[in-house]
């Protein structure tokens, strides 16, 4: 049998095997549907605040009135105090309240100071900090209406006072995902952690599914069984991975900074070293129902320690250093300084060489692996 | 074989449960021999063992770890200093002075922009050339920052972090100006912020990302865990010799079917609630996170969310009836649990849609009794009001019976032709 026999007698072999096709073709379909489905509103807008005005003043209701204006929070009702604003909390008709307090506009014309009270529930933190930016911006607007007048007052000239007040212009941009949108967050590296997970079951369950008997694994040599193996994957892997990293990317609006070129050279030793893991991995087991239930097992630890949702500086060291030998976790990290943050190819080279490494590691334990489990088929069948 | 001491005290544990049960089941009498061959198959199965033993702990422990940080500080922010005036040291000296930021000196912007495309840093500040001149002379000069939005989390948290600062930073400089041209000095803050605000983080006080974060990982874990449990236990019974009996019990897929799911019940229930009790009790009895309501009551919604997703588990094993699809079908479903809990993306933000499959979950309704008891101190009412979201779970029960009585004697006989073909069934021994 030669290479390309051997490939097609694998690419049959995952195709005709209705658990692997599920999980490779349905899979990554459904997923690429559902995993970015809660988030495609992007950002929360329109949170429900509550008002407790104890002031009743011109300038308190011109306050409520902006707070309304903005785009993250919307005024839902004003309730006469503090608990019962709680109350509309805890029942969840209400995410955050304003207290603003009695005396509000007196004080401020008389040139005393007031403070304004926010409340957040913390339990949810994308809503805490929308409402909390709303009413900030909000009530700093309030308060330099209220400086402008008293400086208009005193007889200052327009132009004068408005330089006094924006002395100095402090512009706070985000880069790289500019509309602060969750799925061009969330997707690049879930897709990639997709792709490395469904791969690994994949020839996980075709290996230990074909451990214990006899068929065309073991006419072959072992190293010749990983090569065809892994260039099977590859194969579909490859179509699969230009749908995620091409197609579903656009979709989902996340932007783009590396070349087509420089992309398809960075997931080339992404995919091999999955591959060559996953068949590294599948020789320790023999039964079919075990790869999915494993992978599906770390799935979120792997997400959680790749560092884009939790910085990697406040992950501990050693948990750190272990997850290195996960090819998903150099990758995630090197596809976003790449391709998100337009990162220059010579800064991602190590994590590069990191993928090629884990390639050739995993590719010589597959070997090994392999070795092992014919000896042990030799002497199930002798014995 | 020989019993281990953990196995006795097991079944002694879930004697008092099975007579309660006895009254109401009418195949009863054999409820406590089930018992025992679920544990039987239990010990066996190295992997069932993993499931219920060290894994959870493992997974549970490390999830936390990673979390263990709590509160980031310390995030390294790049600073390019064009102006170097004593304004640019004073504002850098500022970043210094929050917590939440390190600042980190960089001699030009294309190695700090080139240092933030690494992710080595999280954002740039840059003071212009002549910053303190054009500010004394009247011109407006600008800051530029910039933060690393494509990690949402420490992007959004730095930009509001390094405009406090720097506001607070500029207000003293306008301070000063202000005493200059003869401001009393009790007007000169007022004059400068007339209406101060105070933020308040009602619930979760200290922003605490264990809290917020670390509950809901668990959770969804827990769920997992509970899933596979179940699963593999129903799939044990696809692989058993139909012809064979042990000890009096056939291991006919239709003989007994509901005793046996009984039986499972009985044993994995306590053993999955120990897990989700360790949970509860590492999160808020060994690191003391806040928590307004009673552990009882989250112990009790616990157990309803176990219950659903037993039944869930039941009816996808009476459809599928096939151990690798009832697995991938579970996994398919499960999988994206904590996507759909609502607590990293609000509920209500999401579309109709996936709003729809969150209330397939069971997490997401056990996560809503979550938050509402720990945070809001809830008492039964409300949680009896948020139990109560589960109705839709119970049109479930017919069905499953419904399914179970047409298709597993379907089942039964394909795999009593099958086993004329070949004479071995698959073997069930681990690994």
């Amino acid at each position: 049998m030669n290479l390309w026999q051997l490939v097609l007698t694998e690419l049959k072999a995952i195709v005709s095997d209705k658990a692997i096709a599920v999980t490779l073709f349905g899979g990554v379909l459904f997923y690429s549907v559902l995993y970015p489905l809660p988030y495609l509103h992007q950002v929360p807008t329109e949170q429900q605040l509550i008002v407790v005005d104890l002031d009743h003043s011109s300038l308190s209701r011109q306050l409520i009135r902006h707070a309304d204006a903005s785009a993250k929070i919307q005024v839902i009702g004003q309730v006469g105090s503090i608990t019962e604003a709680k109350r509309f909390i805890e029942t969840g008709k209400a995410h955050g309240l304003l207290v603003i307090p009695e005396g509000f506009r007196r004080d401020l014309l008389l040139g005393k100071g007031v403070t304004l009270s926010y409340g957040g529930d913390a339990s949810y933190f994308l809503i805490y900090s929308a409402v909390a930016e709303g009413l900030v911006s909000a009530g700093m607007d309030a308060g330099k209406q209220v400086q402008l007048i008293g400086m208009l007052a005193q007889g200052k000239n327009p132009k004068e006072a408005e330089q006094n007040l924006n002395s100095l212009h402090l512009n706070s941009v985000p880069a790289f995902n500019p509309s602060l949108g969750y799925t061009p967050y969330v997707v690049p590296g879930l897709f990639l952690l997709i792709l490395h997970q469904t791969l690994l079951i994949g020839t996980g369950i075709l290996g230990a599914g074909q451990w214990r008997s006899r068929s065309y694994w073991q006419q072959v040599s072992p190293l010749q069984l990983v090569c065809g193996r892994i260039l099977a994957f590859m194969l579909i892997y490859m179509v699969f991975t230009s749908f995620y990293v091409g197609y579903c990317y656009h979709w989902y609006k996340v932007s783009i900074q590396a070349s087509f070129g420089l992309v398809a050279l960075w997931l080339l030793p992404f995919l091999l070293a999955t591959a060559a893991a996953g068949v590294a991995m599948s020789t320790l087991f023999t039964r079919r129902d075990l790869p999915t239930q494993v992978l599906l097992l770390i799935s979120m630890p792997i997400l959680f320690v790749s560092g884009f949702v939790w910085p990697i500086a406040l992950i501990p060291e050693p948990l750190v250093l272990g997850s290195q030998i996960i090819p998903a976790v150099p990758a995630i990290m090197g596809m976003l300084e790449l391709n998100q943050m337009g990162a220059s190819w010579a800064s991602v080279l190590p994590k590069w060489l990191q993928l090629w490494g884990l390639f050739v590691l995993f590719f010589g334990l597959a070997i090994l692996g392999i070795k092992r489990r014919v000896r042990a088929l030799a002497e199930l069948n002798a014995s | 074989m020989a019993k281990s001491p953990s196995e006795q005290t097991h079944l002694r544990e879930s004697k008092p449960l099975n007579k309660a049960q006895n009254a109401a089941h009418p195949a009863s009498s054999g409820i406590i021999a089930l018992v025992r061959r679920e544990l039987r198959a239990l010990w066996r199965d190295p992997w069932q063992l993993a499931l219920i033993s060290y894994i959870p702990m493992l997974g549970i422990l490390c999830l936390w770890w990673l979390f263990s940080a709590g509160l980031p500080r310390q995030l390294p922010v790049a600073i390019v200093d064009q102006d170097h005036s004593q304004l640019s040291r004073m504002l850098t000296r500022q970043l210094k002075a929050n917590p939440v930021t390190e600042p980190r000196s960089f001699t030009d912007l294309s190695s700090a922009v080139a240092a933030m495309q690494q992710a080595q840093v999280y954002a740039v500040v840059v003071f212009p050339h002549d910053m303190k001149k054009d500010l004394l002379t009247g011109h407006k000069p600008t800051i530029d920052v910039r933060y690393n939005s494509q990690f949402l989390l420490v992007g959004k948290l730095l930009s509001s972090q390094i405009q406090l600062s720097l506001g607070d930073g500029l207000l003293q400089v306008a301070g000063i100006k202000q005493l200059m041209t003869g401001t009393p000095k009790s007007q000169v803050a007022v004059n400068l912020s007339p209406v101060k605000s105070q933020t308040t983080a009602l619930f979760n006080r200290n922003n605490n990302y264990i809290g917020f974060l670390v509950p809901p990982v668990l959770v969804a874990l827990w769920q997992l865990l509970s899933m596979l449990v179940m699963a593999n236990s129903l799939n044990r019974e696809l692989h058993l010799n139909a012809a064979q009996s042990e000890e009096g019990i056939s291991n006919r897929l239709t003989e007994h079917f509901w005793p046996k799911v009984l039986a499972k019940i009985l044993l994995f229930t306590p053993i999955l609630m120990l897990q989700g009790g360790f949970i509860l009790a590492w999160l808020y009895l060994y690191l003391a996170l806040p928590f307004a309501g009673s552990l009882a009551l989250l112990l009790f919604a616990q157990l309803i969310m176990l219950l659903v997703v037993w039944s869930l588990v039941l009816f996808i094993f009476v459809l599928m009836r096939d151990s690798a699809r009832v697995i991938s079908f579970c996994t398919a479903l499960f999988a994206p649990a904590f996507a759909f809990m609502g607590i990293t993306f609000p509920t209500h933000e999401m579309p109709q849609l996936a709003q729809w499959w969150r209330l397939i979950m069971p997490s997401s309704h056990y996560i809503e009794s979550h938050v509402s008891v720990v945070s809001y101190g809830a008492a039964w009412p409300t949680l009896a009001q948020q139990l109560s979201s589960y109705w839709g779970f119970i049109g479930l029960l017919p069905l499953i019976y419904l399914l179970a009585t047409k298709l597993l004697p379907m089942t039964v006989k394909a795999q009593a032709e099958a086993a004329e073909y070949d004479a071995v069934p698959l073997p069930t021994k681990g690994q």
